[in-house]
């Protein structure tokens, strides 16, 4: 196991690497400069090229990011090139809204998927399998954008039920209120997730049912929900360890959309405000982050394979 | 933190790329004004007596980038500073509002400005605000170390001004040469106090800008990143204590969110786009406000082209023939009510503004004449367009159907918004011929010297004219209004008759205010803040 967690994370530092040059060097590829948003209308032309260079961005692009490379291996992400900010305390302040919010919306989606797979998976192409199929169908053809909106319509301007912004009153500190701005952006969120992990279960349990302990259950007479959720749900954690592990990196990239939509404070809007600003280091800054905890997520779900199911020893069988 | 498009020349960048998007439109500050009469004082007839109390909820689209007059140059910074810093004075058609300033006197050879502060001001810490803070605040902006991008402002003719206190209350400001429009210059600079700053080696970047201390009607509360900015009543505001208990600038990114939310109360003031008027004046509860941003749109043609066409006169006459004011501005702005035809490159908001110049407009026939007689055939030109632009789109297409008539064929480049703010502002780029933007250049026609002299620093068209050069250095250097206007009058015609540009629209902007607010009109719609002084804002 040791190995297993030593071998991970030596392979991870090549793989951030590669991904920290290709996300430099689209960042860099993009048209726009930034130094235009330091521009003004009767500056001239050496005025420009003094921020230029005080910006350091007259360097050649691999001198660019051997300075942030160097830089960021010691700790510091670097500075917004809008507002000067460290990027590294800019993101962490963000995590918290981000975290709350992704974290109980992947929670509850797949608390829910997991017995609704189930059912959809057992009563395959009867009545309900479609009706919970068509339910996953609009989950994810559905933008976002849109059911945001319509949530907002319907819950806070309609029936007055909610707020429709923010994460909190204006001059209000409390849990609760938190807690009433997060329904809907939550809401939304989950219902997202709920249709793709749907899925993935729905298939699970359908290959599942096949296997011969399935059988043997049945021949012993268990009920079909005792095998249901007894025996095949066992199996079925396998791939929601690994949609777990690949949602580690959601939690804190967050969501752009919804984000934007809901005026939710965390690290997607962030983003968003960042990529039309053609603000460098927070781009990768952000990128980086969440590229770390892919990894992180990954290597946590490969330990947990083990956990869920000791046949699984993924350390022991190449050594 | 600065996106440093500043100031009101600075908004200028920030219009050309973002700018046609909200379709806005107008003309003339008197029409707005009547406006709001019209609008607020049915309200006001129903409690016509100002209380005292709540709260005012304004929204605004990102987070401020800094908190600091000196910097500020985003719209919404520059919106939160115009309460939390009360500027030395305002000027609305020509006339001057005073705030910290009392008088402001030039000399007889107009070289010295004499400005006097009222006695007894105080900033929101209670430390008064007298001459040292302004001396300090000019100082720190001539400062190159500073990086106040105001710095040029403050040179003129390549010398820098000089800014000496007499008294606590009185500071002389000794220009190099005559120049008139130094007042212009002095609207937009603010001053931040020397107590807190004067130990601070970076003031852009000290922390002492997360808590400014200002002097204006609202002082700084709570700032909440991502969320909301809020202001509380400063009970020493000079000009009396503000109605309103507190003012939150809440941030909200999604338009349609936003207009939701305003429909819902959560939200009280808002910038709306022409196509949303219709579903908020529904709801009846809303003041509906265009006014004048003093921005022009126009179609631009750029004469450095690599195929030089754009260089004769004559072949952008043509252009011009063949499109219409009235349908462009019909197809990009919906509706007259948010624009006004424009012919002059100066705004009806600037001084000796005349829309009485050459104008060539709507005539196919005259079109092909000039062309003929050019002998430009099969004539070809690329236009670039930031997409999703949903103006510039509209334009562009009209652009290119009408232009088709007169036998010119037009290749449409849609770009993503960054690649067309940088290829616009790109002195040397010459695969483009046509591009629909705009700007805001603020009262004093001296700020489009650097649209149209030649080679000056903004001169997207590559336009050049001795005699229009001449006219500006004229303008600049007047210091008699007559002779003044008659140079910035008979500019006007000059680059009218030469179109480097083909004007558009006067283009307004529209704002939403929840119909519990009054006071609107004492407050003043302004460009840019929205409002120029919310203590006069209350809640009926």
């Amino acid at each position: 196991m040791r190995q297993l967690i030593a071998r991970r994370l030596l392979q991870a530092i090549p793989l951030l690497f590669v991904v920290s040059v290709v996300c430099f060097g689209l960042v860099k590829l993009a048209p726009g400069d930034p130094v235009l948003s330091f521009v003004t209308p009767n500056m001239h032309a050496e005025d420009i090229e003094r921020i230029r260079h005080n910006l350091g961005l007259d360097q050649p692009a691999y001198v660019q990011y051997y300075h942030w490379l160097m830089e960021c291996l010691s700790g510091n992400l670097g500075y917004s090139l809008v507002n000067h900010q460290p990027v590294f305390d800019q993101i962490v302040d963000r995590i918290p809204a981000t975290a709350g919010l992704m974290g109980i919306s992947i929670a509850l989606a797949i608390l829910i998927a997991i017995p609704l797979g189930l059912i959809a998976g057992s009563n395959r192409n009867r009545f309900i399998d479609k009706a919970i199929n068509l339910f996953a169908y609009i989950g994810i053809s559905v933008p976002t954008f849109w059911l945001g909106i319509l949530a907002i319509y319907l819950f806070a301007i309609k029936l007055h039920w909610l707020p429709s912004m923010g994460m909190r009153t204006i001059g209000q500190n409390s849990a609760w209120d938190i807690i009433k701005h997060g329904i809907l952006p939550c809401a939304v969120l989950t219902f997202g997730f709920l249709a793709s992990y749907l899925r993935y279960i729905r298939s699970g349990t359908i290959s599942q049912l096949k296997e011969d302990y399935v059988q043997i259950q049945y021949a012993f007479g268990s009920k079909k929900s005792t095998v249901l959720f007894r025996h095949v749900m066992k199996h079925i954690l396998l791939p929601v360890i690994t949609l777990l592990g690949l949602s580690i990196g959601d939690l804190v990239t967050g969501a752009l959309v919804t984000e934007t939509v809901f005026s939710w404070p965390g690290i997607g809007s962030l983003g968003m405000t960042a990529v039309r600003g053609m603000d460098y280091p927070v781009i990768l800054g952000i990128t980086i982050f969440s590229a770390l905890l892919l990894v992180f997520g990954n290597l946590l779900a490969d330990i947990l394979y083990g956990v869920a199911d000791p046949r699984i020893k993924l350390g022991e069988v190449s050594s | 933190m600065r996106k440093k498009i500043f100031g009101i020349a600075a908004v200028t960048l920030l219009t050309l790329v973002v700018s046609a998007c909200s379709g806005n439109n107008n003309n003339g500050n008197t029409a707005s004004n009547g406006d709001n009469t019209a609008q607020a004082s049915p309200s006001a007839s129903g409690s016509s007596q100002p209380k005292d109390g709540g709260n005012l909820i304004i929204a605004v689209g990102a987070d401020p980038v800094i908190l600091n007059p000196n910097y500020a140059g985003d719209r919404v910074s520059l919106t939160i500073d115009q309460s939390l810093y009360a500027p030395l004075f305002q000027v609305n058609n020509g006339v001057k509002t005073f705030y910290l300033a009392d008088s402001l006197t030039p000399s007889a050879d107009n070289l010295t400005y004499t400005l006097k502060l009222k006695s007894g001001l105080t900033w929101h810490d209670g430390q008064p605000l007298t001459a040292d803070d302004v001396v300090f605040t000019f100082d720190k902006i001539l400062d190159e170390k500073q990086n106040s991008f105001f710095r040029e402002n403050l040179i003129i003719g390549g010398k820098p001004i000089q800014v000496v206190k007499v008294d606590d209350t009185t500071v002389d400001f000794k220009l190099p040469q005559v120049s008139p429009a130094f007042e212009a210059t002095l609207v937009q600079l603010t001053p931040i106090p020397k107590h807190i700053f004067e130990k601070e080696d970076n003031i852009e970047k000290s922390t002492k800008n997360a808590a400014p201390i200002g002097s204006g009607p609202f002082k700084f509360k709570e700032y909440k990143t991502g969320e909301y900015v809020t202001l509380e009543r400063f009970d020493n505001y000079f000009a009396g204590k503000p109605h309103l208990d507190s003012v939150t600038y809440r941030i909200a990114k999604d338009t349609n969110a936003a207009n939701l939310a305003l429909q819902n109360g959560e939200i009280n003031v808002k910038y709306l786009d022409p196509q949303d008027v219709g579903t908020i004046e529904a709801t009846k509860n809303f003041d509906i406000l265009p006014y004048s941003e003093g921005r022009l749109a126009y179609l631009l043609f750029n004469e450095n082209s690599d195929t030089g066409v754009l260089g004769k006169k004559e072949v952008r006459q043509a252009i011009s023939y063949a499109l219409s004011r009235d349908e462009l501005i019909a197809t990009a702005y919906s509706s007259k009510d948010y624009a006004d035809p424009a012919k002059s490159f100066v705004t009806p908001d600037g001084l000796f503004h005349t829309n009485d110049v050459p104008s060539f407009d709507n005539d196919a026939d005259k079109a092909k004449q000039l062309l003929e007689a050019a002998g430009v055939k099969n004539l070809k030109l690329r236009f670039i367009v930031s997409s999703g632009n949903k103006a510039q789109e509209a334009a562009s297409l009209y652009v290119q159907q009408k232009l088709k008539a007169v036998g010119i064929t037009v290749e449409l480049k849609n770009m993503d918004a960054s690649a067309y703010g940088q290829k616009f502002v790109d002195p040397n780029a010459k695969d483009f011929e046509l591009a629909y933007a705009g700007y805001i250049m603020g009262y004093d026609p001296d700020a489009y010297s650097i649209l149209y002299k030649t080679n000056s620093t903004s001169n997207y068209t590559h336009y050049s004219n001795k005699e229009v050069d001449a006219l500006f250095v004229q303008g600049a250097g007047e210091a008699d209004a007559t002779k003044r206007g008659e140079a910035y009058v008979q500019l006007q015609n000059l680059i009218a008759e030469d179109a480097p540009i083909y004007p558009v629209a006067y283009t307004k902007t529209i704002v939403a205010v929840d119909k519990r607010y009054g006071g609107l009109d004492e407050a003043v719609l302004k460009p840019v803040v929205i409002f120029e002084d919310l203590s006069k804002i209350y809640l009926k």
